[in-house]
Order: structure tokens, then C-alpha cells, then sequence
């Protein structure tokens, strides 16, 4: 036994340490002369076309991408940790509060230049150029048109009215989207009167929050609730799909999209791009992200999510063909950001599961 | 062990408190990191407001699922293990298939199956002409909901330890109650159940500890649970110290479990008097009963593996999904595993032979081995990323490989050693007693007589870690270098976006590879019942 431990815990080190070397590493297959610049992408999207869209990209300039694909706070988090010895140059998230917080977190850097700011309207941007917006979701209504007419649904404030008793499918308040809509809430109507509207859902929620939004919308086709809040491209996507059942699903709801009252348009929220405050390379950096913005780029991002593209233009993207036209909330997009954490405090309070 | 050379004492003592170091550093530092970091604004609210509810729900979804775990594995193991009936051999394997599907996994079909725009509520509506609103149907979005698929991923757990201890009962225990004139039911509560009561606590408390780090299914189903109000902690209020903190609460109610299943083990003390421990003689059921028990039997297998793995088979295709690059993502799911379960084992394997040759030193890695296996996959990955900060160095590469397999062993050892503590517990106590008379110690005591007794227990080990980490998700998500997207991250990205039917291909891939594992496993059970016959 005097030799048992020590004999036994260097096997497992020598077994893992060759195991370790022999994995290969696809990180490191490339040869260093291969590519002369490569761009480290920390993504929080999942589509197959974004791959299709960085191999455009590498082809057309000749820099190699690396993405690596989490969810936002967990690359947050990896970029704290890495701190200055980080890799990445780019930061995609879909969500503006989750681009302010890598800005709060001091993670990513102002960049002027003027042809970014040509492209980006100021509403679809950090005030300090931290971060662009690249493409847009909206948050809205989808409704079963046998028990509510557009009229009855066309601002925030009627979803709360107590004749929709038992009619709101709604997923859950912790998902970003929720938090997002009711952080621009808490903006535009002031905490009470967010917190008011909050209650006034919760009281007429036809179920306790579950599932995802594209579930909500199945909810109302199946007729378990009269309308749902959902964003638009999960609508998009039942409508563009290759199953019969979905399509169906589709057929049977309308879409609304609903302002906050008073011309104070509608709630748009942005997947934007932020360079990161380590990016060596800040204009190859700043090239990348001109090319998500040309019409190739716009094409390849919103193809497959069915987003909105940056800009109002003739949509190429099937599936929203129904998607009703609306007016664009102005507010700055740090306010998604700033005020999250209480708009998830006040649904706590609410009682929004 | 008497009078041991004090050296060697100390030597094997400095080796385990360093494993246990190895294994439990990744939790202090999320803890450390959440106790120094934490207690931002959203700390004191999550205190106020819903600290409660999550704690309640949590022990609520534990109570139900640990109930349903007992009751589908504890009578099935028995039936399996003492009587014959149609199919028997096949079903005794069979039952543990579900060891390969993914709580999440079993979530998302089931969610999609039960719900009220899924099959059975449509097929319900158009046979009956009524509207979604006018009928109650049993809601999977639900704290029982939760117990309900946690129940039917996790039974597998304590059938094996159950089984594996019915079978094994020594010959003299079961024949002694029946000549007393027990049977059916009375041997069953009075003899069978007893004797294995330490086995099936034992599977019980890694089901449980299982179920308390669940964040996929009880995320999916929308249930409040603590391992969801981790993630929301960090994701809503961007404060991940404050998400280490509420960790502390599961691996508190681990804690617990280990101790109640430790305690309650001592109490028993059931001390195998012969060696010949074997199956008694299977009794024949009569037909009637005996197709009662192979319905039971399929009813179980449909509900926890063949009606959602079909659901999803028919998902893929009716979108029309294409099988793209999922060759990258299963040879990645296969390395890390095989690498992860490379360390786990080494770690389980020390852990075991240490408590077996010195009780009383073995506790710090036994609660090391438990805090890592309560703690969830997020909590451990945050701790990865705090060792990262530490080391100053890039996740990527080699370092964030070796970050991440360490993660697992800290996550996975725990699972890792039950099997193998087994498999040396069913040797008497005599037996030990001969090796040290005939002066058979140290390594040689280890190559002749314990190794033996281990190598089934060791090969049940390793491919239980193997499945395991191939299911996991969080911490590989984390963690993982560039371009080793793992086929459980694949899955969840598409999941996460709704995109399930995307999601299927992955998902049933997890599955087929643990499959593999998992028959290879059972058919060890079921030969290990044969060969003691």
C-alpha cells in the first residue's frame, strides 16, 4: 500500500496528460501564415446562415473569423475573465439591454467614425458609439380575429383592461423580451403605471407563464387564450414553416402591432454589434460590422431569424408579408438597459411568474 | 485497518485532501466569489420576494420526484429481480435506457406533446368537439409536471442500485424469510426492502441531487425552481455573485441528502454473512399477472423513451429537417466525454479505495465530491471562469479544455463512486479479514482482492459518468474552446430560439450515443443477474 497512492494518482496524471495531448485542437490547425488577421467573434446568435454569413465575409477580405457562441452573460462573464488577455474583437448579442451591459461592464469601446454613424440612425445606436444596432424585432400581438378586432387591441394600456380576463398567453418575465418592453414601459408611463399594466396582465393571464413565445402563439390557434404577446419573427417563422401544422397556426391568428399611446410608436428592439475594449484592430473590427449593414449583410442576418432589417425597405424575407406597418418608438436604446433590473423587480412585485 | 505505519497514513491522507481540493475548487471559488462579490441590490430583493417560493417549490419538486422515482424503480427492480414473467430478460435491460435521454431533452417532447396545441390535446378536441377551454387536462407546465419528467430520467438511478441489491441479497437472507413462510408482498416489506435499503438511499440521493442542479427542464416547463432563480439572478439582474449565493442553498440541501442517506445506512449496518450471495429462484407468475407486470414494465419504458423519442423523430420530419454538420459536434460530445470521464474516474476510484482501506479520512472528499455534484452546471462554470480570471490567461485551447474536464470531474465524481463503493460492499467483511491474515496488504491487496471486486463496479462507473457528460450542458457551454460545440450545446441553441424541431436532430443524437453506453451497462446488470443464478 506504501506505493498504491502515488502510483495510482501519477497513472491518472499521465493518462490525462496524454489524452490531453493528443486531442487535437481545431483552434490551432490553422497555420499562422494561412490567415493574416483573423477576428474573434463572441456571438450570442445561433443560426446556420451566420456561418454562411462569416465565410462571405472571409472570402471577400481575406480574415479568417473565429465565433464562439454562448448566451449574452455567459460570454459577458468569459470576457471578465479573460480581462486584457481577451481574444475578441466583436460582441453580437440580440438584445440592446444586454449590449449595455458589456458597455456597463466596461467591456467594449467608443468608436467615432463617421461612415458607421452614416448607417446607424441615432435610435439604433449607443449614444456614445458603443455599440450599432444591425437588425430589428418588435414586440406585439398576436390575436385570435374571431374574438377581438384590431380596435380593441391597439395600444399597450387596452391589454390590461379587465374585459381580456382570461384571454393573455404570455411567457415568462424573466425572458429578455419581457424585461426589454417593460423596461421602455417604466420609461415612457413611469413606474406606477408600468407596475399598474403589469398587474392588469397578470390578472388576466389565461394560464401561468410557460413555454416559449412561438407556444404562446399555438395557445391562441388552439384556442386557449384570445391573444398573446410575442415577437414578431416567432410568428414569421410558423408562417414560413415547412410544416402544415404550423402554417395552419398562422392562418388562424392576426397580428397587431400595439404603440405605447399618444404616438409614441411601437417596441422595437435591436440585435447590435459592440467592439470590444481589447480589439486590436478596431477598423478591421468596424469593417465587419459595415459589412453586416450592406444589403448582403442585411440579407444573410435576417434571412433565416426572420428579423427586421436595420433600415424600413422592401422585405426580402418570406413570412412576413402580413406583419402589419408601424411607427418606431424614438427613445434612446440604453434605456432597455438601464432600467432591466427594475422592470424585473417590478414583475417580481406583480406577481408575473 | 489496525495500526497502520503512520507514513503512509499521512501520505495517503495528503493525497486525498488534494483531491479534495481538486474537486471542490471550483465551487469555493463560485462561493468565495459570490460571498466577497455578491449582495448587489437584486441579493436583498431576491431575499425578500422570492427566496421563499423558490426554496419551497424546489423542496416541492424534490418530495414528488424522489416519490415517483421510488415507486417506478423500487417495485419494478423487484419484480425484475424475483420473479419471471414474459420478457423478463428483456425488460431487465430495458429499463434503463432512459439513463440516455436527457431531462431537457425529455422535457422539450413532452411539453410539445402534452401541451394544449400538441397531439394529445388536438387529437382530445377533435374527438370530442370541444374547445381548449372547456376541459381540464393535466398540465406538464407544472411543479408536478417537473416531478413528472425529472421522475422518468431519473429512475433509472435507483433501479440499478435496487436491482443490483435484490439480486445480490445473500442466498441465506431471502431463503431464511421464505422458509419462515414470507412471500409476495410480506417478503418484499419485511426481508427485500430492508437489506436494501442502503443501495436504493444511495441511488435515491444522486437522483435527487440530480434533480435539485436541473436548470433545462424546470427552464423549459417555466417552474420556479432554485436552479432557475440561479440563472435568473445572473441573466435578469446581471449578478452573478449573487447567483454563486443561491447556489449555497442546493449544495446546503445536498448536504443534507448525503447525510440522511449516510445516516440511515449506518442504521441498517447490514452485514452480508456469505459470500455466496446470489439470486434466489425466480418465481414464475401466472399468466394473467405476468402480462400485468410486462404491461407495467412497457408503460414505464413508453412514457420515459419511446413515445418522446418518436415525437421527436416525427418533429424532424414533418419540418423537413436537414442532417447538417452534426458529425463536428458529436466527435467533440464524444471527447470531452471520454476525457471528463477519464478524470471523474480517477478521482472516484482514489475517493472509494480510501474511504475502503480508512473511514474516517475519506470525508473530505466524500462532501467535496457531493457539493460539486449539487452544485448546477451554471455555478460550477462561473467558478471555472473565477479560477480563469485568477490564472490571467484566455479561455481558449488547451487551458480552456483542461478548464472544462476539471469542471467535470468536480461535477461528476460523485456519480462516479456509488457503483464502485457498491461493488466493494458486497464483499463480506470476512473476506477482508482473510487477505490481511494471509498478509496480502498494500499493492498487492489492491491487484488480488479489491481489484477483482471492483471491475464491475468500475466499468458501471465509467460509462454512467461517460452518459452523464454527455447530457451536460451548462458548464460545457460555458467553457468549451473554440470550435468544440458539443451536440448538447447544438441542441440548445436551436431549443433556446424555439426552433425544436432543429433541436431534434442533437437531441436524439445525445440519445443514440448514450444508448451504446447504456446497453453495454445493463447488459453488464443483466449478466451479473444470470451468472449469480
Amino acid at each position: 500500500m506504501t506505493q498504491f497512492f502515488p502510483r495510482l494518482a501519477l497513472l491518472a496524471a499521465l493518462a490525462l496528460a496524454g489524452c490531453t495531448a493528443q486531442t487535437p485542437d481545431p483552434a490551432n490547425t490553422d497555420s499562422p501564415e494561412a490567415a493574416a488577421k483573423t477576428l474573434t467573434i463572441y456571438s450570442a446568435r445561433h443560426y446556420d446562415t451566420d456561418q454562411v454569413l462569416y465565410d462571405a465575409y472571409e472570402a471577400q477580405s481575406g480574415v479568417a473569423i473565429e465565433v464562439r457562441e454562448a448566451g449574452a452573460d455567459q460570454l459577458l462573464e468569459t470576457l471578465r475573465a479573460e480581462g486584457s488577455n481577451s481574444p475578441a474583437d466583436l460582441v453580437i448579442a440580440s438584445d440592446a439591454g444586454a449590449l449595455w451591459r458589456f458597455q456597463q461592464a466596461g467591456l467594449t469601446q467608443g468608436v467615432e467614425t463617421d461612415r458607421l454613424n452614416a448607417l446607424v440612425p441615432d435610435r439604433y445606436r449607443s449614444a456614445d458609439g458603443h455599440w450599432f444596432g444591425l437588425s430589428r424585432r418588435v414586440r406585439l400581438v398576436a390575436y385570435d380575429p374571431e374574438r377581438f378586432s384590431a380596435e380593441d387591441l391597439q395600444s399597450w394600456a387596452k391589454l390590461a383592461s379587465p374585459d381580456k380576463a382570461g384571454e393573455i398567453c404570455v411567457r415568462s418575465s424573466s425572458n429578455i423580451y419581457n424585461l426589454s418592453l417593460m423596461a421602455e414601459m417604466i420609461e415612457r408611463l413611469g413606474p406606477d403605471t408600468a407596475e399598474a399594466w403589469a398587474r392588469g396582465i397578470v390578472a388576466n393571464m389565461a394560464r401561468n407563464p410557460q413555454g416559449g413565445d412561438t407556444d404562446q402563439i399555438r395557445a391562441v390557434a388552439a384556442g386557449q387564450c384570445g391573444l398573446a404577446i410575442v415577437n414578431h419573427y416567432y410568428w414569421a417563422r410558423l408562417a414560413d414553416s415547412a410544416s402544415a401544422d404550423d402554417q395552419s397556426v398562422a392562418a388562424r391568428t392576426a397580428l397587431l402591432v400595439p404603440d405605447f399611446g399618444d404616438g409614441m410608436g411601437a417596441h422595437v428592439n435591436l440585435t447590435g454589434a459592440a467592439i470590444t475594449a481589447t480589439a486590436d484592430d478596431v477598423d478591421a473590427a468596424a469593417d465587419f460590422i459595415v459589412f453586416l449593414l450592406s444589403p448582403e449583410g442585411q440579407r444573410l442576418l435576417t434571412m433565416e431569424t426572420k428579423e427586421l432589417p436595420l433600415l424600413d425597405g422592401p422585405l426580402q424575407t418570406a413570412g412576413l408579408e402580413r406583419l402589419p406597418a408601424f411607427t418606431a418608438s424614438d427613445i434612446p436604446p440604453d434605456i432597455l438597459g438601464e432600467n432591466q433590473a427594475a422592470a424585473q423587480r417590478l414583475f417580481d412585485r406583480a406577481g408575473w411568474n | 485497518m489496525r495500526q497502520p505505519p503512520p507514513l503512509v497514513l499521512d501520505r495517503t491522507i495528503a493525497l486525498q485532501i488534494t483531491l479534495a481540493g481538486v474537486i471542490a475548487l471550483p465551487v469555493l471559488a463560485a462561493i468565495w466569489f459570490g460571498v466577497t462579490a455578491g449582495g448587489g441590490s437584486a441579493w436583498s430583493h431576491i431575499v425578500t420576494n422570492r427566496l421563499l417560493p423558490y426554496t419551497t417549490i424546489t423542496l416541492g419538486v424534490l418530495c414528488l420526484t424522489g416519490l415517483l422515482v421510488c415507486l417506478i424503480a423500487i417495485p419494478l427492480a423487484w419484480l425484475v429481480s424475483l420473479y419471471d414473467f414474459p420478457l423478463r430478460g428483456v425488460m431487465e435491460w430495458a429499463l434503463v435506457l432512459p439513463l440516455a435521454m436527457p431531462g431537457y431533452v425529455l422535457a422539450y417532447a413532452w411539453a410539445d406533446l402534452a401541451g394544449v396545441a400538441g397531439p394529445l390535446q388536438s387529437g382530445l378536441r377533435d374527438l370530442t368537439g370541444w374547445s381548449a377551454r372547456d376541459y381540464w387536462f393535466p398540465d406538464i407546465f407544472s411543479l408536478a409536471g417537473l416531478a413528472f419528467i425529472l421522475g422518468l430520467t431519473l429512475y433509472p438511478y435507483v433501479y440499478i442500485t435496487a436491482r443490483a441489491a435484490f439480486t445480490t441479497q445473500s442466498l441465506a437472507t431471502l431463503e431464511a424469510g421464505r422458509c419462515l413462510g414470507e412471500s409476495g408482498l410480506r417478503l418484499f416489506w419485511r426481508v427485500g426492502l430492508p437489506a436494501a435499503r442502503p443501495a436504493i438511499l444511495a441511488g435515491l440521493s444522486l437522483a435527487l441531487m440530480e434533480a435539485a442542479a436541473d436548470f433545462g427542464a424546470a427552464d423549459y416547463l417555466g417552474i420556479q425552481t432554485l436552479g432557475v432563480g440561479i440563472v435568473r439572478a445572473w441573466s435578469s439582474f446581471g449578478e452573478p455573485a449573487t447567483a454563486a449565493r443561491l447556489a449555497l442553498i442546493l449544495i446546503m440541501i445536498a448536504f443534507a441528502f448525503l447525510l440522511v442517506s449516510k445516516l440511515s445506512a449506518g442504521a441498517a449496518g447490514s452485514q452480508h454473512t456469505s459470500y455466496r450471495w446470489t439470486t434466489p429462484s425466480r418465481k414464475l407468475l401466472s399468466t394473467p399477472s405476468g402480462l400485468g407486470v410486462l404491461g407495467a414494465c412497457l408503460l414505464c419504458l413508453t412514457l420515459a423513451f419511446g413515445l418522446p423519442v418518436m415525437r421527436l423523430i416525427w418533429l424532424s420530419l414533418a419540418n423537413d429537417v436537414s442532417p447538417a454538420q452534426l458529425w463536428s459536434p458529436l466527435s467533440s460530445s464524444l471527447i470531452l466525454a471520454a476525457l471528463g470521464t477519464g478524470l471523474a474516474f480517477a478521482c472516484a476510484l482514489v475517493l472509494v479505495l480510501a474511504s475502503h482501506y480508512s473511514r474516517t479520512t475519506a470525508w473530505p472528499m466524500r462532501l467535496a465530491s457531493a457539493a460539486g455534484y449539487a452544485a448546477p452546471g451554471v455555478v460550477l462554470g462561473l467558478g471555472g471562469l473565477f479560477l480563469l480570471r485568477a490564472s490571467g490567461q484566455a479561455l481558449t485551447g488547451g487551458l480552456a479544455l483542461g478548464l472544462l474536464v476539471w469542471i467535470y470531474a468536480t461535477r461528476f465524481t460523485a456519480a462516479g463512486t456509488e457503483p464502485l463503493m457498491a461493488a466493494l460492499s458486497r464483499a463480506p467483511a470476512s473476506l477482508d479479514q482473510a487477505a490481511r491474515s494471509l498478509g496480502v496488504t498494500g499493492s498487492r491487496r489492491f491487484w488480488r482482492v479489491d481489484l477483482p471486486l471492483l471491475a464491475p463496479g468500475a466499468l458501471a462507473g465509467s460509462l454512467i459518468l461517460f452518459v452523464e457528460i454527455l447530457k451536460e450542458l451548462p458548464a460545457t457551454l460555458m467553457l468549451r474552446p473554440f470550435g468544440w460545440d458539443t451536440l448538447a450545446v447544438r441542441a440548445h441553441a436551436y431549443a433556446s430560439d424555439e426552433r425544436l424541431a432543429s433541436a431534434t436532430l442533437p437531441a436524439l443524437l445525445i440519445t443514440v450515443s448514450g444508448l451504446i453506453p447504456v446497453i453495454i451497462l445493463s447488459r453488464q446488470i443483466a449478466r451479473t443477474g444470470r451468472r449469480n443464478k
